[in-house]
């Protein structure tokens, strides 16, 4: 998180936050000088970095082609264009991408949260005599790079076993293999296992049956982690490129990630740079909404004694 | 209301620990059992075979003349209040109350009106739609309280429900469970390791120690005619002094005289009594009644002397203990062999 200056000062003459510089220290002009440029310059090039890029973006994805050619870096558009937008919606047909993004990220994190919480809740709040041998093999397949498991996986889509029928342009071939996250299970079943175990037997007693407790009661508890795992899930899936290029052949049912390359080179500069902007705008704003409810600590309190 | 029945009952773990070695017990319908013991004793693993949560490895459990041993907890119509309440963190407290009989797929009304009455007797009405985080303890206790009487069970297992709130509300929590329970009259199996707690709260008390029962009876049963050494010292406080008897003039060789602080008396031994020498180390004052620590050769003792004995720590002085009120045991297997020495 980023600390203004000036509100650090403010706090710290409070008493409220003690800092590692001590109020009498910030009263010293060098200290406030040095401590307070530092922080100056840092934050303005963090925004330059972090923010620079997207504000051009948006600012390019309004601006006449034209403009945009001969005054790359100018800070203000001579003239909008909110046609732009418009004409890469309609005439680029961004819409129907931006609307296939969508069904294979909502598809894939439905995916991953059912297969994660199952598989977690199976491993930890379940826990059959074989669960440490199951985990043991989750945790060894973390250590196998994405990339090898990549020509395996495509061969495995187009003849998968039980179908007689290749997944190739059909967006199973992303939803499946996305839910088949070792990570994602090894995180929620850790999850599981820090949730009071008395409360799951209370439960029992109270009359829950497995599938009962799964629902009424240990998702209801594990928001923090189902949120944490939705924002990867879903952003992940938003700006995959590799693989759906390789398993959605037909440009029909392609993502914006994989469409926006190909569409480059017929598209006019200003038209092409707002439909990036739109693919862009769905992640940050997502982000922007929920962060708070993501980030926010677990809410066990008042459960039991701690 | 049920009665439950421990027939020879053992909680064998895999690496052979017997928890819970052959429990022979009958709890009566409506009565208020403690199980009392130290910390791995096998009370609460007793307490939660019942429950079913833990399976039963040797014996059988009845609940209401019912063998439970495979049926699941749901299916056994008991409710647990456990030490550190495990209420449900995102329901309120209506829901928690609720929630028990939801499962039961009892009526709206019903459902309401029992979570209305629970939440009466236990004072939770004004707090029915707050969350557990935003409870004291003590209101957390109550509401995992009332999550057990609003399903009317068969029968109520408490695990050591007390031991999180403070002394004041302890002592308070502990008469209204009283009164729940005797309003209520529903069979109670109730596990603390504070034998004050036991005495107070039990119709009949169960000691337990490694697994295997020591003596059950009524509290005062245990207070006046202890089975063994162990009984004899966990249950009291302070507890019971334990000496060889030939040092005090009573028994033989190999056996030993207990007696408790309040029947130790100030002054030379007269008919019917014994006495001995013993240095004060220590005078406790109370209010009522002084505690004077004794020291009789190795042994450590502990009388109760009123606040008018004149006592001094560091001279000696003579006291004297009633033969009826001692208790002897024998000192090879610490069974008491007979209650009064007279």
């Amino acid at each position: 998180m980023i600390t203004f200056p000036f509100r650090r000062r403010a706090a710290t003459a409070d008493g409220n936050a003690q800092g590692l510089v001590s109020p009498a220290d910030w009263r010293r002009p060098r200290v406030r000088f040095g401590l307070g440029s530092t922080q100056t310059l840092l934050l303005v090039g963090l925004i330059v970095i972090g923010l620079g890029p997207i504000l051009w973006l948006a600012k390019s994805a309004i601006t006449p082609t034209q403009d945009t050619i001969t005054h790359p870096l100018a800070l203000f558009p001579h003239g909008v264009a909110w046609s732009n937008l418009s004409r890469a919606w309609n005439d680029v047909e961004v819409g129907h991408y931006f609307w296939n993004t969508v069904v294979i990220a909502i598809g894939s994190w439905l995916s991953q949260i059912i297969v994660a919480t199952s598989a977690g809740f199976a491993l930890s709040v379940l826990r059959p005599k074989y669960a440490k041998y199951i985990t043991a093999l989750l945790l060894t397949t973390l250590l196998v790079p994405a990339i090898v498991l990549l020509v395996p996986l495509y061969v495995e889509i187009v003849h998968p076993p039980l179908v007689r029928h290749s997944f190739i342009d059909s967006y199973w071939a992303i939803w499946l293999p996305a839910g088949a996250s070792a990570f994602n299970v090894v995180l929620i079943s850790r999850f599981f296992d820090n949730l009071p175990r008395e409360i799951f037997e209370a439960a029992r007693i109270d009359g829950c049956g497995p599938f009962r407790l799964f629902t009424s009661i240990v998702l209801p508890m594990s928001r923090p982690i189902l949120g944490v795992v939705s924002v990867f899930a879903l952003l992940a899936s938003w700006k995959d490129f590799l693989w759906p290029l390789l398993v959605l052949t037909d440009p029909n049912k392609q993502p914006l990630s994989v469409r926006l390359p190909t569409i480059e080179s017929q598209t006019e500069l200003g038209v092409f740079l707002a439909a990036m902007f739109i693919s862009c705008l769905v992640p940050i704003v997502g982000f922007l909404i929920f962060q708070r409810s993501f980030l926010r600590g677990s809410g066990l309190g008042g459960a039991i004694k701690g | 209301m049920a009665a439950i029945r421990f027939e020879g009952v053992s909680k064998v773990y895999s690496d052979g620990t017997r928890a819970v070695d052959s429990l022979e017990l009958t709890i009566g319908e409506g009565e208020f059992m403690v199980f009392v013991g130290p910390s791995g004793c096998g009370k609460t693993t007793a307490l939660r075979m019942v429950a079913g949560l833990e399976e039963v490895s040797e014996g059988a459990i009845l609940i209401g003349g019912r063998m439970v041993n495979d049926i699941s907890p749901k299916h056994r119509d008991v409710a647990m209040v456990f030490q550190n309440y495990a209420l449900y963190p995102h329901m309120t407290v209506a829901e928690n109350l609720a929630f028990g009989l939801k499962l039961r797929k009892l009526s709206r009304a019903e459902i309401d009106q029992r979570v209305r009455a629970a939440a009466a007797a236990l004072d939770l009405e004004d707090h029915l739609e707050r969350k557990p985080r935003a409870l004291s303890g003590g209101q957390r206790q109550r509401v995992a309280l009332g999550r057990a009487i609003v399903r009317e069970p068969a029968a109520f297992l408490m695990d050591e429900p007390l031991s999180n709130l403070d002394a004041a509300l302890r002592v308070k929590t502990r008469a209204e469970i009283l009164k729940l329970q005797k309003r209520l009259a529903t069979t109670t199996i109730y596990v603390t390791h504070d034998q004050v707690e036991a005495m107070t709260m039990g119709d009949r008390i169960a000691v337990m120690k490694k697994g295997v029962l020591q003596q059950i009876g009524t509290p005062e049963e245990l207070y006046t005619h202890p089975a063994n050494v162990f009984v004899a010292t966990f249950i009291g406080s302070p507890s019971m002094s334990v000496v060889p008897g030939p040092m005090i003039g009573v028994g033989g060789e190999g056996q030993l005289a207990g007696f408790r602080p309040e029947h130790i008396r100030l002054g030379a031994s007269a008919a019917g009594s014994v006495g001995f020498e013993a240095l004060i180390e220590v005078v406790e004052y109370l209010g009522d009644e002084r505690l004077v620590h004794l020291r009789l050769g190795e042994q450590a003792l502990v009388a109760k002397l009123p606040v008018s004995a004149a006592v001094q720590a560091g001279t000696r002085e003579s006291f004297a203990v009633a033969l009826e009120s001692i208790v002897l045991f024998d000192s090879a297997s610490g069974q008491a062999t007979a209650w009064g020495a007279a």
